[in-house]
């Protein structure tokens, strides 16, 4: 089958995502591989602004994106980090199709695969097993969350950023260090002191960045 | 002068200003202090003070475009390099100015620096350009003046201004990943 302009290896990319959270029927598979479309995006672009209704889901091929919130206080939050092979978007604006709270934007560079919210529903609404697959990845990102809750409450600074060293080692050459900052609630001062003691005890290498 | 393809300019300018943001963080924003602030062979600036001195001009620069970007509203695809605009980028272009330029001394950053603090700044600071060279393709690079830092009544061209801003970035890029090669 030949996707309009998608690249084989992008929709290999796609499959593999969707095997790994609930494989689905053949059928399903054939459909939902259809509907894509490539889209790229510069590095500090603002893909969904917060208010705005997300209007697509997204696969991610290539950079790093976070998702935050912002308000008029100046107060901001990175809520999480999307980066391949991972969806990406607002995801409870998309499927509620409700304004979001947050922002979506590129920190790097990105490439991705895209479709709208009434050709995903389609896909869902025609395979029951399209339908199992979002909520099994649902199920997915409330492990995530409470992992990440627990993290936040319990953890003190120097074992989060361990922690995100350890889980993502190459974060730290491809995201200026305000962004893994805001991600780990940690202040820029003190995220700065933190890593200038990882930096001093040699304790880098062990990150395997 | 030659009228040229504004957003072909604007374009080489953000790639270029991709490619510097990408070696501050590779290179620099995991170096410790005794790395970024030692001098160059040879008793030059250290890494830190390349950029702080980049800083500098950048935070003059970057508001006073964005806050004349914001009131003018007239719009152009087409680019007038000027004479003065050709003549400070080729005097700042690494690969055309080759002679060594006196900077002025309040330019001159001290060797003494919060180093993360400078490249996090730095990083800031062009991560802002890339949104204002994003923003100037709906503007008119000709018609929109900047005040130098030589002085208010030598204004630039937007377009001008952006081109030796980024040749000048090039330049102390080059500078600082010579300091430890």
């Amino acid at each position: 089958m030949i996707y309009f302009g998608v690249m084989i290896q992008d929709i290999a990319v796609l499959k593999n995502l969707i095997n790994q959270i609930y494989p689905i029927s053949v059928e399903a598979m054939e459909e939902m591989c259809s509907i894509w479309t490539p889209f790229h995006a510069g590095r500090k672009e603002l893909i969904t602004r917060a208010g705005d209704t997300e209007r697509y889901i997204y696969v991610v091929l290539d950079g790093v994106q976070r998702v935050y919130y912002h308000d008029e206080q100046d107060r901001e939050a990175t809520i999480l980090f999307t980066y391949t092979p991972s969806f990406g978007g607002v995801l409870d604006s998309f499927l509620l199709q409700s304004p979001s709270r947050y922002h979506y934007e590129t920190l790097t560079p990105s490439h991705f695969l895209r479709t709208s919210h009434v050709q995903f529903s389609a896909v869902r609404a025609r395979h029951h097993s399209a339908e199992r697959l979002v909520s099994h990845g649902l199920a997915g990102v409330i492990s995530g969350l409470q992992e990440r809750l627990v993290e936040i409450q319990c953890f003190s600074s120097e074992d989060k950023l361990r922690g995100l060293l350890k889980r993502s080692p190459h974060i730290l050459q491809i995201v200026p260090h305000k962004y893994l900052a805001s991600y780990l609630g940690i202040d820029a001062t003190n995220f700065s002191k933190l890593m200038g003691k990882i930096l001093r005890d040699g304790d880098l290498g062990k990150y395997q960045v | 002068m030659t009228a040229i393809s504004a957003k072909d300019v604007l374009n080489r300018l953000e790639q270029q200003t991709e490619g510097h943001i990408q070696t501050a963080i590779r290179l620099w924003q995991n170096m410790d202090d005794a790395q970024l602030l030692a001098p160059a062979p040879g008793g030059g600036w250290s890494i830190a003070q390349c950029l702080e001195h980049l800083n500098g001009y950048g935070h003059y620069y970057y508001t006073v475009i964005r806050q004349l970007m914001e009131r003018n509203k007239s719009v152009s695809e087409i680019y007038k390099p000027t004479w003065l605009g050709n003549y400070f980028t080729k005097m700042l272009d690494p690969d055309s100015g080759k002679r060594k330029i006196r900077t002025f001394p309040k330019h001159n950053p001290p060797p003494s620096l919060n180093a993360q603090l400078v490249v996090a700044e730095f990083i800031r600071q062009q991560e802002d350009l890339l949104t204002l060279l994003r923003e100037a393709r709906n503007k008119n690079l000709n018609a929109i003046k900047i005040p130098t830092t030589l002085s208010k009544w030598i204004r630039m061209n937007l377009g001008d201004t952006f081109r030796f801003l980024v040749a000048h970035n090039e330049r102390h890029m080059r500078q600082a990943k010579r300091v430890i090669s």
